[in-house]
């Protein structure tokens, strides 16, 4: 009887799963390189409904979804108006909120709002292009992180003072007339830690990517810091980030500096991601 | 006071409001684009004015407000007035009509528009004014790579205005379809119902000045706003008028408003 009770419950579950109808927010890239478990899984445990940016036509007439919950993995202009038009028009949750990837992609943007958290960041400006460098050790980024290419740095270094300068952003010098600095910070580690809603905080550890560029060579998960924790909780709530990943170094002086904030994480970075991401928009779909 | 003023250019409503602080004692920089860095250095002002739009001033906003300068417009609304999304919200928020959009890459839009769906208006998704702006007729008038990312928005077939107003007077002045601010218009009778769009929004959003260009359709009589600014150049508004002074009172009561309630 007991056996008999607990297949229904567990045929119930599955049900009510299926009902959930999760709409995936993406682009042809990460469609076709990132998600393949991803969506195979949610599919066995909900209603999938697929938003591609290359082939969509978002009609600000047309704001009608049956959804329970959207999920967006992509950050082009199309992803953010998207997200944009059901926060307006809809009541059905976004992860990640349109102000969360905003903030997230434009680099000045969260380096800001986060120091006024009261979160270590590294030093910052912008400058003009024609202008010297500001800081004797730095990093040039590109200022909007939108597109899909890689980070590819041209570094020097001249008496020990790091010069780095990410091609994308030299790239765009044209466009926008001015350079991104972030300090350098020298540390032995780079901290990556991948948040999943509050509770699920999930903490590795890599060689920095200037040092070794294949950063999944070093990476190893490691126990839970603390100090972490509660910054990347700190962070994910000021720039209304449920999913994200966090980049940390750690100065000579012991100091945690968050780096880097990245609204599309790849998930598959961590053991079963996959099925965590997923458990956790079914999970919040019945918030 | 010290105040700086983010601009583009030394001329036009910048260069008359400088004039205009200075000869009322107080300090006043123009902060050209490529001659200042967004950091502390910043902080040496009282008070900031966001004259341009453009995406540096824009952080240069954001950076003053989290660190406590006093800036107006508020950089947040002013980036809501540039964003074409942002601003179809706005207008819609404040309770007043504006076109539907569509937003698409090339290729889709071949695919899924049908003739029917003609006419439209492209427009750049960041952008006010005329800049950028096209009426299509057919797929054929579309431009641009297969991916391109196109915002259109619904063509409202009607009498064309811009609607500057400051504090509480309003200029109407007709103007011909998709042209910018600068051409020669002929400035008309503020009928009623432009009067009551304008009190929306300005009353909404707590704007003392700015500009809505809008079309009254031919068939409904109905009043679409097709583009808001925070803060137009005042072209063939009275122009035996200089409205620097009355936009620099507006803009210091605002400051002192500011200062009382902190």
């Amino acid at each position: 009887m007991r056996k008999f009770l607990l297949i229904k419950h567990y045929y119930k579950i599955k049900l009510s799963m299926k009902n959930v109808k999760i709409g995936i927010i993406i682009d042809k890239y990460h469609l076709e390189y990132k998600v393949s478990e991803f969506l195979k899984y949610l599919k066995s445990i909900a209603e999938v409904s697929l938003y591609v940016e290359e082939s969509y036509l978002l009609n600000s007439a047309n704001h009608f979804y049956e959804e329970d919950l959207f999920f967006v993995k992509a950050k082009g202009d199309l992803i953010l108006g998207f997200i944009k038009l059901i926060e307006e028009e809809t009541s059905i949750p976004v992860i990640n909120s349109y102000k969360g990837i905003w903030n997230a992609i434009h680099r000045f943007m969260h380096s800001t709002r986060l120091r006024k958290a009261g979160i270590l960041i590294p030093d910052y400006c912008m400058n003009p292009v024609k202008w010297s460098n500001p800081y004797e050790s730095y990093i040039v980024k590109n200022i909007i992180d939108q597109k899909i290419y890689k980070f590819k740095p041209h570094i020097e270094e001249v008496n020990g003072k790091l010069k780095v300068s990410d091609e994308r952003a030299l790239n765009e010098a044209d466009d926008y007339q001015y350079f991104l600095y972030q300090k350098f910070i020298r540390s032995k580690w780079e901290y990556k830690i991948y948040g999943i809603g509050e509770e699920q905080i999930y903490f590795h550890r890599q060689l920095p990517v200037l040092v070794n560029a294949n950063k999944m060579e070093s990476r190893r998960e490691i126990d839970e810091i603390p100090e972490l924790k509660e910054v990347a909780i700190k962070a994910m709530e000021t720039l209304d980030l449920k999913i994200t990943s966090i980049d940390f170094l750690k100065s000579k002086e012991g100091y945690f500096y968050l780096t880097d904030i990245n609204c599309t994480p790849n998930f598959n970075y961590i053991k079963n991601g996959y099925k965590i991401i997923a458990d956790y928009l079914i999970k919040s779909s019945k918030q | 006071m010290k105040i700086g003023i983010l601009s583009k250019r030394t001329t036009g409503l910048a260069g008359n409001i400088a004039k205009f602080f200075e000869n009322k004692g107080h300090e006043t920089k123009i902060y050209l684009l490529e001659n200042f860095s967004i950091d502390e250095s910043l902080f040496e002002n009282d008070y900031y004015i966001l004259k341009s739009k453009k995406l540096i001033y824009l952080y240069t906003g954001f950076y003053l407000k989290a660190n406590n300068i006093p800036i107006y417009p508020d950089p947040e609304l002013t980036y809501k007035h540039k964003n074409r999304i942002e601003a179809h919200f706005l207008i819609k928020k404040a309770g007043l009509l504006c076109p539907d959009y569509i937003y698409s890459s090339l290729n889709t839009l071949k695919e899924q528009l049908k003739t029917s769906d003609y006419p439209l208006i492209v427009k750049p998704i960041m952008g006010s004014g005329s800049r950028g702006v096209k009426k299509i007729n057919c797929f054929e008038d579309l431009e641009g790579n297969a991916n391109n990312i196109l915002y259109l928005e619904q063509f409202i077939e009607g009498i064309h205005y811009v609607v500057y107003f400051i504090g509480d007077e309003i200029c109407t002045l007709e103007k011909p379809p998709l042209s910018n601010e600068h051409v020669e218009m002929k400035e008309v009778l503020t009928t009623f119902e432009i009067e009551d769009v304008i009190k929306k929004w300005k009353n909404y959003y707590n704007l003392p000045f700015g500009h809505l260009d809008i079309v009254m359709e031919v068939n409904t009589k109905k009043i679409f706003v097709v583009d808001p600014g925070t803060f137009p150049e005042f072209t063939n508004c009275q122009p035996d008028k200089e409205p620097a002074p009355k936009i620099c009172e507006l803009i210091l009561k605002n400051y002192r408003n500011g200062y009382e309630r902190n």
